[in-house]
């Protein structure tokens, strides 16, 4: 009973829109993840939700109320914020209290909900300290324990992680996942970090310039971007593109793309699509990870001499031109090379993304 | 020269490159640049100035100003065993003990720089023919010679000696080696004698003094301008005294004046009337200001306006309400509730009086502790105000558990620097109140300064006020920091 629709929602500050007719369904005890580069709308949006920045125009639905213009403590969420917002005068267990001692709960109802959210985030002998003189991953964990202690059925997350060092991210992200995960609670968590995002969301919503891109699960929006930027935003390193000239055969046989000198050939499925596009040109998508790199020369591989070796461990990531265009890919450790090195890149058929050079919308059969 | 300079610029870039290993040709290893003791007193040299301008014009005439208050600069008046500078002390008078006076005697004047209260005797060094016709000098008093002939300025030049009248009276005058009645006579002149005046000499005039009161005590000797002498010429009093002592009196007069009390209560009652309402208006005020609405600039410039104003003048522009045809009776009249004008401000009506001081402060001093509220209420993050908003908190729910107690620093310093005017609250009573109604402690500082010409429990009351002040902030200070400490830990 708490799907939350997003129907139509526009919000503007000044001449800049800032959320663009987003339209968005989330399910019930879904976690989903807004990302985007920042001034995208995300905040803007989750704000929406939270009642903290009006919508100037369409609805917002929780659990089929509609709750666009109802004030935020009327909407039955809980949320965590950016910079935490722990209130400095009140001892962890006030600050994580506070929103039940507002909605009236009784006091012992309120301890055994306090002392559980503490538990769960392991800060129980925290509770009567005072935030000042805490760290930020304490007080990223009262602040998380503050939201779960609510027990609303609707959980926003405000880039929660981003204010943590690099190490305790990472550990913080898989303990978060875990502990949203048994909170049943519908999730919406905005966040800049691509990985963030595929790696906890059930779903993830790719926002940019207002507009939402793509909501798909992390698999789809990772392997079938909805469009070039999805593809160049999701991923480390982006996705490559380069241009390819259209080929079509007038005959009515299969349409060929250009790539330097190397021909590629689209799956037939594509074929209409790809002689519908305006002009000659298209771009070719692919991902540092679905090329094959050979050192002999190959039918149907680019001759490319191999500029930077950034050896990553698992991976070595190799900069090159094809056909004019810098690109990454990346090859296993045992794969020989060095700068300077000349190598043969293949792009496998059904690894390719075609991309409408007018739309940038890429084409899938 | 040129050449000189060249061979040096050559030179150091090598020492440079060198610097770390020392050679054995190297005479001066390069050390690192440390910053010299004039560098290092820089911050000295700049704050200099502005300690000296707190010394002479802040801690110095503070201090002068303070001492009044506990200093008496005349509290008594030493005796010394001869009429002399260099005299020895033999007895202290306190101001006003009544004197006996004993004897009188010239001394040298060596001090005329406060000489108002003095009195002077003239001796003339003069010079003539004595009976055996030798060309005598020394010195003679003054009314011994009959002054004949004057300069351009008036200095006496040149006279005859006086006969001297009465029966068996010595006719001859005496001329002494100094101008001092103990001094040995060197000469006598015949009466009427020429004699020329070479030289003058102004003496103070000593007494040999005795309390009256009580004969036990020593007589001494004590320069006319402390003692008060009466017509009598033979009793007088300590008009004031010669050496100043530590005194409780004037706090003590000051605690003894009839209008102490009167100034003290109501200086008292204004603070307990006013700060409380100046507060909740100051805090109101402030959040209509931070709730950011469409005219906020407006509110805020309409709120801090009266800052601009002179006390003075909100005390005289609220007299003008008040008094008998001003706006408060025109209204009153106007809606037919009163059939004549009122007289709001009179000896009869000391509460209205007190209304009107209690209005005029709070038009006046309210925005002073906004802004200072608004500043604070500005430091809070908007995040920590939207968590209280999300997690249920209502509007006064979010002023009551989060915005008061985040602004307790703030309500500090604006208690401190409240409560520190209020206790020196003057112009707008003496405007409303007149000064004699109604009266506070700084209207006695003035009145005592100015109207009693005393100085000193002028001082006493400054520093009353001083206390009081130093004491409130030190109470604030020590009672709101043990919250906000509560607050941090």
């Amino acid at each position: 009973m708490s799907e939350i629709r997003i129907e139509s929602v526009n919000k503007s500050f000044g001449d800049k829109l800032a959320v663009n007719d987003a339209n968005l369904t989330i399910h019930e005890q879904e976690f989903l993840v807004l990302v985007g580069p920042s001034g995208c709308g995300k905040t803007t949006l989750l704000r929406a939700i939270a009642g903290l920045g009006m919508a100037d125009s369409g609805r917002i639905t929780i659990g089929g109320r509609d709750v666009t213009y109802l004030p935020p403590r009327q909407r039955n969420i809980s949320m965590v914020f950016q910079s935490y917002a722990i209130f400095p005068h009140m001892t962890v267990r006030d600050n994580i209290g506070f929103g039940l001692k507002m909605n009236g709960v009784d006091t012992t109802e309120i301890s055994r909900r306090v002392n559980d959210a503490a538990e769960l985030l392991h800060i129980e002998e925290l509770l009567d300290r005072r935030p000042a003189a805490m760290s930020g991953g304490q007080r990223q964990r009262v602040a998380v324990a503050r939201a779960l202690a609510m027990q609303a059925e609707v959980l926003l997350m405000d880039e929660p992680l981003s204010n943590l060092d690099a190490l305790l991210r990472l550990e913080m992200r898989a303990e978060l996942k875990k502990l949203l995960a048994e909170v049943n609670a519908t999730t919406v968590y905005v966040t800049h970090d691509q990985i963030e995002a595929l790696s906890m969301g059930d779903r993830v919503a790719v926002m940019k310039d207002g507009v939402i891109q793509q909501v798909a699960d992390p698999t789809t929006v990772y392997d079938r971007p909805a469009n070039k930027f999805v593809g160049s935003f999701i991923g480390n390193p982006p996705m490559n593109f380069v241009d390819g000239a259209l080929e079509r055969s007038p005959g009515g046989g299969p349409v060929t793309v250009k790539v330097g000198e190397v021909s590629l050939s689209p799956d037939p499925s594509l074929d209409s699509a790809l002689r519908t596009i305006d002009g000659d040109r298209v771009i070719v998508g692919i991902r540092a990870e679905n090329m094959e790199a050979l050192p002999d020369a190959n039918d149907g591989a680019f001759a490319v001499d191999v500029s930077v070796v950034e050896p990553l461990g698992s991976q070595n990531l190799l900069t090159m031109d094809v056909a004019g265009h810098r690109m990454k890919i990346s090859t296993h450790p045992s794969f020989p090379v060095e700068a300077g090195q000349r190598l043969w890149i293949r792009f496998p058929g059904d690894k390719i993304r075609w991309v409408d050079p007018n739309t940038e919308a890429m084409m899938y059969g | 020269m040129a050449n000189n300079n060249e061979g040096d610029s050559g030179e150091d870039p090598n020492r440079g490159m060198t610097g770390g290993t020392p050679t054995a040709g190297d005479a001066e290893p390069i050390q690192a640049h440390k910053p010299g003791w004039r560098s290092r007193m820089v911050p000295y040299f700049l704050i200099a100035p502005a300690l000296i301008y707190l010394a002479m014009f802040f801690a110095y005439p503070m201090f002068q100003g303070l001492m009044l208050a506990i200093f008496d600069d005349d509290a008594a008046l030493v005796l010394v065993d001869e009429p002399s500078l260099d005299g020895d002390e033999i007895e202290r008078l306190t101001q006003g003990t009544r004197l006996n006076i004993l004897g009188r005697q010239g001394n040298l004047l060596t001090d005329q720089s406060d000489a108002t209260d003095l009195l002077t005797e003239q001796w003339f060094l003069v010079s003539g023919e004595a009976a055996d016709g030798s060309e005598v000098s020394g010195w003679t008093f003054e009314a011994r010679v009959r002054v004949r002939d004057e300069a351009a300025d008036g200095t006496p030049v040149g006279g005859t000696i006086r006969p001297r009248l009465g029966a068996g009276a010595d006719e001859a005058t005496p001329l002494l080696a100094e101008p001092n009645e103990t001094s040995d006579t060197v000469a006598e002149l015949e009466q009427r004698a020429p004699v020329s005046i070479d030289d003058i000499a102004i003496l103070e005039v000593w007494f040999q003094v005795q309390a009256a009161e009580d004969p036990s005590t020593a007589s001494g000797w004590a320069p006319s301008r402390f003692v008060e002498v009466f017509d009598d010429e033979e009793s007088g009093r300590v008009d004031e005294g010669s050496v100043g002592e530590f005194t409780t009196g004037f706090i003590s007069k000051m605690f003894n004046d009839s209008f102490f009390s009167d100034a003290w209560q109501t200086t008292l009652l204004l603070m307990v009337l006013i700060l409380p309402l100046q507060f909740v208006l100051a805090m109101l005020m402030a959040l209509v200001i931070d709730a950011r609405l469409k005219l906020g600039s407006g509110f805020l410039y309409v709120f801090t306006l009266p800052m601009g104003m002179s006390d003075l003048a909100v005390g005289i522009l609220f007299f003008s309400i008040f008094t008998g045809n001003g706006l408060l009776n025109s209204i009153l009249e106007a809606f037919g509730i009163l059939d004549g004008p009122k007289t709001f401000l009179s000896a009869d009506t000391i509460p209205w009086i007190i209304f009107a001081i209690v209005l005029a402060e709070l038009w006046r001093a309210t925005s002073i502790v906004m802004v200072i509220i608004v500043s604070g209420l500005q430091a809070i993050p908007r995040e920590t105000l939207e968590a209280a908003e999300l997690f249920g908190a209502g509007y006064w729910q979010r002023v009551r558990h989060i915005m008061l107690p985040l602004l307790l620093p703030s309500i500090q310093v604006a208690l401190i620097l409240r409560t520190i005017l209020a206790f020196q609250v003057f112009a707008v009573v003496i405007a409303l109140g007149g000064g004699d109604i109604v009266t506070v402690l700084a209207n006695e500082t003035f009145r005592q300064y100015f109207e009693f010409r005393n100085n000193n429990v002028a001082s006493a009351y400054a520093l009353f006020i001083l206390l009081l002040s130093m004491a409130s902030a030190f109470f604030y200070l020590r009672a709101v920091r043990a919250q906000t400490e509560v607050a941090k830990t």
